[in-house]
């Protein structure tokens, strides 16, 4: 894994109200938490855990632009970005729109197929 | 109400208005479930809902669209038939669901469409989740329908709803422009393959490579495609890239 595993937790959060508030007070316990409930696939990555090392720093960090470059899909990531970042953070909506697109915009279109 | 919205809003009227004048005991609506239903755990190609009753929408839908949470009814009769009864019908490997939260391509036109008082078949076509179908089973999803439809053994009358894109970016270097159009070319071309049915033209020209680059999202016109194969090829009564800030609006009807 993982794409499959980033889309999976992103979607997590971005479903209920709830969670989008915890990731976006504590995304470092969120993400461990989202862990030890056993809520990833349960296919082992190269370095044991259920996410690389790197993905688990990127969903930490809310790095969506390393999210998009590692292949997460895009309607969701955005959903996700326009969640934690405008609606629990507080980021307006059209400045956050710009971030996103100037952030995405180096990497092209990755393949978010299955 | 902002001036780019009120073209939409008037589409919208005037298709409720044919849509009512039709007098239709039962919507098949065709739409691409978001990955809220159906994601990568599990990506059926085509799913036909086959329950009794309906719930919408998802607490991010809510947030995300502002949209209410309603029930509609389900037809599970016509539903069968279109599954094809004890053996999958049409060449088709249909998923089936008995129980389906629907998201907003099917909540959208339900509700500026209807008053949520007609019972529906609600039909996913995976357009979001590559692979995806290739142009020209859409166009066989379409003629399928229409003449699965035109066979069941009730004489009720069936109207089909399909919902989707012009080029439209979600979740990318070109989302929400502010209105420039994404891909002009593309809208002009799609609108015309509606407006002179132009069923070839548009399974020709709707490769997934051509709709990824008229936009990530894109590739759900390919419902319109299934809606023109569903009129037998026939032009379009109305055809309109409609002009709103987040992206150009399909709408394209058929009074047969």
């Amino acid at each position: 894994m993982s794409t499959f595993d980033i889309d999976k937790f992103i979607m997590h959060v971005e479903a209920s109200d709830q969670q989008v508030r915890d990731y976006a007070a504590d995304p470092t316990a969120f993400v461990a938490q989202w862990e030890e409930r056993g809520l990833a696939s349960r296919v082992p990555v190269a370095d044991g855990g259920s996410l690389t090392a790197n993905e688990r720093r990127t969903l930490e960090e809310r790095d969506y632009a390393e999210l998009y470059r590692l292949g997460a899909h895009p309607y969701v990531l955005w959903h996700f970005v326009e969640a934690v970042f405008v609606w629990a953070g507080d980021v307006p909506w059209p400045e956050m729109n710009e971030r996103f697109r100037e952030a995405v915009a180096p990497l092209g279109y990755p393949d978010f197929s299955t | 109400m902002p001036d780019d919205f009120k073209r939409t809003s008037e589409n919208f009227a005037t298709f409720r208005a044919a849509l009512r004048e039709t007098r239709p005991d039962v919507l098949v609506v065709l739409g691409s479930d978001h990955l809220r239903m159906f994601s990568y755990e599990n990506s059926p190609a085509f799913c036909i809902g086959k329950a009794p009753q309906y719930v919408c929408t998802y607490e991010n839908e809510a947030r995300t669209f502002g949209l209410d949470e309603w029930e509609v009814a389900g037809d599970t009769e016509l539903a069968g038939w279109l599954l094809g009864g004890h053996e999958l019908a049409g060449g088709f490997d249909f998923a089936m669901s008995n129980e389906w939260l629907l998201d907003h391509s099917f909540s959208i036109p339900l509700v500026y469409l209807t008053d949520l008082d007609i019972p529906v078949v609600p039909i996913h076509a995976n357009a979001n989740i590559p692979p995806i179908p290739p142009a020209q089973r859409f166009a066989d999803l379409g003629a399928y329908l229409a003449a699965a439809i035109a066979a069941a053994p009730s004489d009720q009358r069936v109207a089909l709803i399909a919902t989707g894109h012009l080029a439209t970016e979600i979740g990318g270097p070109r989302q929400f422009l502010g209105g420039d159009p994404l891909d002009q070319e593309f809208d002009e071309q799609a609108v015309a393959w509606m407006r002179d049915g132009d069923l070839e033209g548009a399974i020709s020209g709707c490769s997934f490579k051509r709709l990824l680059a008229a936009g990530n999202v894109t590739s759900q016109f390919l419902n319109f495609i299934a809606a023109l194969a569903a009129a037998g090829g026939r032009p379009a009564s109305f055809a309109e890239a409609t002009a709103s800030r987040y992206a150009p609006g399909p709408f394209f009807r058929w009074d047969l």
